[in-house]
């Protein structure tokens, strides 16, 4: 018995020590990267100062930047993704041809230099000089030439049947004949013309984007199908080298030396995956990792109070809104749409679910964006008015039960929906947390009691996890009122207006069923203006068509916040694109 | 025995048959579309047709009934199933959906984490419980009997997330003794042998490597272990209490014997039959439960991913990752059986 006892005890005490090893002793001195995990440093040191000595580490051994991310990057070749947590990586490795200025969303020149002809459907690019890849080859125009190719033609031997070029086809029109590039020209080994059959105005925004970065030719030639995969990593002309990634847990990148631009500050990246929103923050605090992304708001709290933490916020280049699915007969009444926007309280909603990062929206431009209109009075929060409204559109009892106007057939032609047939009113709401929606369960159920005081009873309605909801959203199938959001791809209004109300390919399904054709023919000639001011006009126009209509209610802007460790310096949040770790550095 | 055991082996296989089938089938009854999970607000009607024909998820799950109304046997089999199930009998799970990278290699790189992680919390669960249920059975109605029963009743109860995020609070940020997550620092290195790193670190007589290792495993194991060990300690207890009341153990006792002999030697080898059956069950849920503790400590292990792969209905990472688990739990169930055997010689198989 005595044995047992003892046993028991000798374990715990094992566990003890176990736990409480104090990192002493170990060092991870075979790392060529000096890493600066707290634990590691030697007891010594940690006396130096007062405070939060512990944190502190000489900034000379600090030549690690970390940062710590929700999920990992799908795939490390640009073209093949559409993901932020992608682009965070190849941003740092591959430049594109423009870059969007520190900040902000305008498109400066990065690896060339683009003048347009008189109507801007020619641009000859001026290559940077003796730029070259992280593989050692040259950066020039047979470089650019072969991966604008290889994105194009779905005949290239590097268009690689099983991959799905998204991003050019959504910004450039499509493959083939349908690429609004319909020739690259080399016109020498540093200059490039680009021939586009229509003039483009967000043409230098969309070549700024990191999924057209450059690519080394010579990289995707050795590795195929390979190229952008962990075991393969990417090769560009950017201010960091691929070194390693461990799928789901970290990507490793390296200074290049030989950048041509602004030489990278912090000797190491390391981008790592830290599923849990509340362990992310803590291991920010402990000083696992330097900075994050996407905080859940107690922790924020925390940080602002943190002296060794900094927030940062990410102008808004997102949208938040409330659709009407039009095959609704209800819906198809302008009063009622009125009735429904003036029963929401906006402002109400925004300070208390998106705090004091988040702006009510008016627009479904965010501010920042060229084209958005300050002009636009919006709807006030008038419940009383609501229920005039209702009143006058033959709902004097409030509206709770709503009539399907037309059949309504699933993708495999099932009707659905009969006409004729009565449904409950709902609200659908997201499944899932979206940087343009922090909480959307909770502000669903916030707008349904808004709606409920104005007489309009709606059914909070889940449609199944994220991909049943943007499946049933994209089939028209969301029979209510429901809610969603949009990120702009390049800072360009044409990627929010244009690609959800022009005469796009898109059936109109996908947007509720709304159909406005004066504002698609206005929105498709606003994209080929030169003229940044006239296009700006026809865009306010479009703003201002959209909200006499009451096609859609538009809800926020969230500024999205980072936390940082307060020695980080020369981090800028942009609101389109990767930032640019080369500006990083510590402070001590 | 040795044909007892072949006899397992075989049945394992239309067990796996039926595995693959049910899997398959609840995959494809939840709604949502791996196309559009994973071109999210911006799947095109082109772009996901594109990637519903490039992984045959155009065609239909089981049976093409269509085609054999035509009279086209070829195309009556032309399914999803049978092309999955065909691949599969080559020992090829298929290429990830999303990431478009086989699931094979993903999970030689990911299995070891876990089967790490769970043989720990496994082994910690075994020297806390066995010995505190065997104790707390000896002493019963004692002061350690009680603090056992509660503590165990806390240990089934408490939320791991909540449990993990304590243990990083207190010995991450405020003590800063231990790593808030992953598997190693960076920078270090363990020449990989059999990928599970402690083993590893020792095999290739790496020090500092299998410490920078523990610290970063201890702290999930224990959040891991908290449950089976609790789980254990009340099944040890449970049942050495029973086997205390027979009357072979008073014969025991009446003739002189002392207490560790008559615990040991004639009362624990009964009571551990049950205990061996709740190991096997528990081993098989650590190796596909510990989604929880890989999400919160950042382990680089399967839970997360193949959780992730459900949400994102990437169909071939949740049915290779299925069917590995499964025959992972077929194996564990058949050592479990075959101790029997050995732990109880009356138990035959013949």
């Amino acid at each position: 018995m005595k044995k047992t006892t003892v046993f028991a005890f000798s374990l715990l005490i094992v566990l003890s020590m176990v736990l409480s090893a104090c990192g002493g002793t170990a060092t991870v001195t075979e790392a060529p990267t000096a890493e600066e995990t707290k634990t590691e440093v030697p007891p010594a040191e940690e006396t130096k100062t007062e405070a939060p000595a512990e944190t502190e580490a000489p900034v000379s051994q600090k030549d690690t930047f970390i940062f710590g991310r929700g999920g990992d990057s799908v795939q490390l070749d640009p073209i093949l993704v559409t993901d932020g947590e992608s682009f965070r990586v190849t941003g740092q490795i591959l430049d594109s041809l423009y870059k969007f200025e520190q900040g902000t969303t305008n498109p400066v020149p990065a690896l060339a230099e683009c003048t347009p002809n008189e109507n801007a459907s020619v641009w000859t690019c001026e290559l940077r000089e003796g730029v070259k890849f992280h593989d050692g080859t040259d950066f020039n125009a047979d470089a650019v030439i072969f991966n604008f190719e290889r994105w194009r033609f779905t005949d290239n031997p590097y268009h690689f049947p099983s991959q799905v070029f998204e991003y050019y086809e959504a910004m450039w029109g499509g493959f083939d004949e349908n690429s609004k590039i319909t020739a690259v020209n080399k016109i020498d080994d540093l200059t490039v013309e680009f021939v586009l059959a229509e003039p483009m105005a967000p043409f230098l925004a969309n070549l700024a984007m990191d999924s057209f970065a450059i690519s080394s030719p010579a990289a995707i030639q050795a590795a195929g199908e390979a190229y952008g995969t962990p075991t393969v990593g990417a090769v560009g002309t950017g201010p960091y080298k691929f070194v390693s990634w461990e799928e789901g847990t970290e990507i490793k990148l390296v200074a290049n030396e030989d950048y041509w631009g602004e030489k990278p500050k912090v000797k190491n990246v390391i981008v790592r995956v830290i599923p849990d929103d509340s362990a992310r923050f803590l291991a920010l605090q402990a000083g696992d990792i330097d900075a994050l992304e996407q905080a859940v708001v107690e922790d924020l709290e925390t940080a602002e109070n943190d002296p060794n933490l900094q927030v940062l916020t990410r102008p808004a280049l997102n949208t938040s809104y409330i659709a009407f699915n039009f095959k609704i007969e209800e819906f198809r009444d302008i009063r009622i749409r009125e009735a429904i926007a003036h029963a929401i309280d906006k402002q109400g909603l925004i300070s208390n679910f998106y705090g004091k990062y988040g702006t009510v929206a008016t627009n479904f431009l965010p501010p920042l964006l060229l084209g958005h209109n300050p002009d636009i009075e919006d709807w006030a929060y008038d419940p009383e008015l609501s229920k005039s409204l209702l009143a006058e559109a033959g709902f004097p009892d409030g509206l709770s039960e709503v009539t399907i106007a037309e059949d309504v057939m699933d993708a495999d032609g099932n009707v659905v929906y009969t006409a004729g047939q009565k449904i409950p009113l709902r609200l659908y709401y997201m499944p899932v947390t979206r940087f343009y929606f922090p909480a959307p369960k909770e502000i669903g159920e916030a707008m349904a009691a808004n709606l409920n005081a104005a007489g309009i009873k709606v059914e909070l309605y889940l449609e199944g996890d994220w991909p049943t909801y943007l499946g049933a959203r994209r089939n028209g199938l969301l029979m209510g009122l429901y809610m969603l959001g949009w990120g702009g791809d390049n800072g360009d209004p044409d990627n929010f207006l244009g690609y959800f109300f022009g005469n796009a390919q898109e059936p109109v399904q996908m947007e509720g069923w709304y159909q406005n054709k004066e504002l698609a023919d206005l929105l498709d000639l606003a994209v080929t203006l030169p003229d940044p001011e006239e296009r700006a006009e026809l865009y306010r126009q479009a703003e201002q068509m959209l909200h006499d209509d009451v096609a859609r209610i538009w809800l926020g802007h969230n500024n999205t916040p980072l936390i940082l460790s307060i020695k980080v310096q020369g981090y800028v949040p942009q609101p389109v694109g990767a930032e640019n770790f080369e500006y990083v550095f510590f402070s001590e | 025995m040795g044909k007892y055991i072949l006899k397992r082996l075989i049945t394992v296989i239309p067990t796996l048959i039926g595995v693959t089938l049910i899997i398959f089938l609840f995959q494809r009854l939840i709604p949502g579309d791996p196309a559009v999970a994973m071109l999210g607000e911006h799947a095109s009607e082109e772009n996901v047709a594109r990637i519903r024909e490039q992984f045959g998820l155009d065609k239909p799950p089981f049976l093409n009934r269509d085609a054999l109304v035509e009279g086209d046997l070829a195309g009556f089999f032309d399914s999803q199933y049978v092309r999955y199930f065909d691949r599969l009998l080559h020992f090829d799970l298929g290429d990830s959906i999303h990431r478009r990278i086989p699931v094979v290699d993903t999970i030689k790189e990911r299995f070891p984490a876990t089967i790490e992680l769970a043989l720990l919390a496994m082994l910690i669960a075994l020297i806390v419980g066995i010995p505190i249920g065997i104790l707390s059975a000896a002493r019963r109605n004692s002061l350690i009997d009680g603090v056992t029963r509660i503590g165990s009743l806390i240990g089934v109860s408490i939320p791991i997330f909540w449990l993990g995020i304590m243990e990083i609070m207190f010995f991450s940020v405020m003590l800063k003794w231990l790593p808030s997550g992953g598997r190693l620092s960076p920078g270090m290195t363990i020449e990989p042998v059999t990928n599970l790193l402690l083993l590893d670190a020792l095999l290739t007589g790496n020090g500092p490597g299998f410490w920078d290792a523990l610290k970063h495993i201890i702290m999930p194991a224990i959040a891991l272990a908290t449950i089976p060990t609790a789980i254990i300690t009340r099944m040890t207890r449970s049942s050495m209490l029973d086997v205390l009341q027979e009357d072979y153990i008073r014969t025991a006792s009446a003739k002189g014997l002392g207490e560790r002999v008559v615990l040991f030697r004639h009362a624990l080898k009964n009571a551990f039959l049950p205990v061996i059956t709740i190991i096997g069950i528990q081993i098989g849920s650590l190796l596909a439960g510990g989604v929880l503790t890989e999400t919160i400590f950042s382990w680089p292990g399967i839970g997360k991913w193949v959780y992730d792969s459900i949400l994102g209905r990437d169909y071939p990472i949740v049915q290779g990752v299925t069917l590995l688990i499964a025959v992972v739990f077929l194996l564990v169930n058949l050592l479990v059986d075959i101790s029997y055997a050995i732990l109880d010689p009356r138990i035959s198989y013949e």
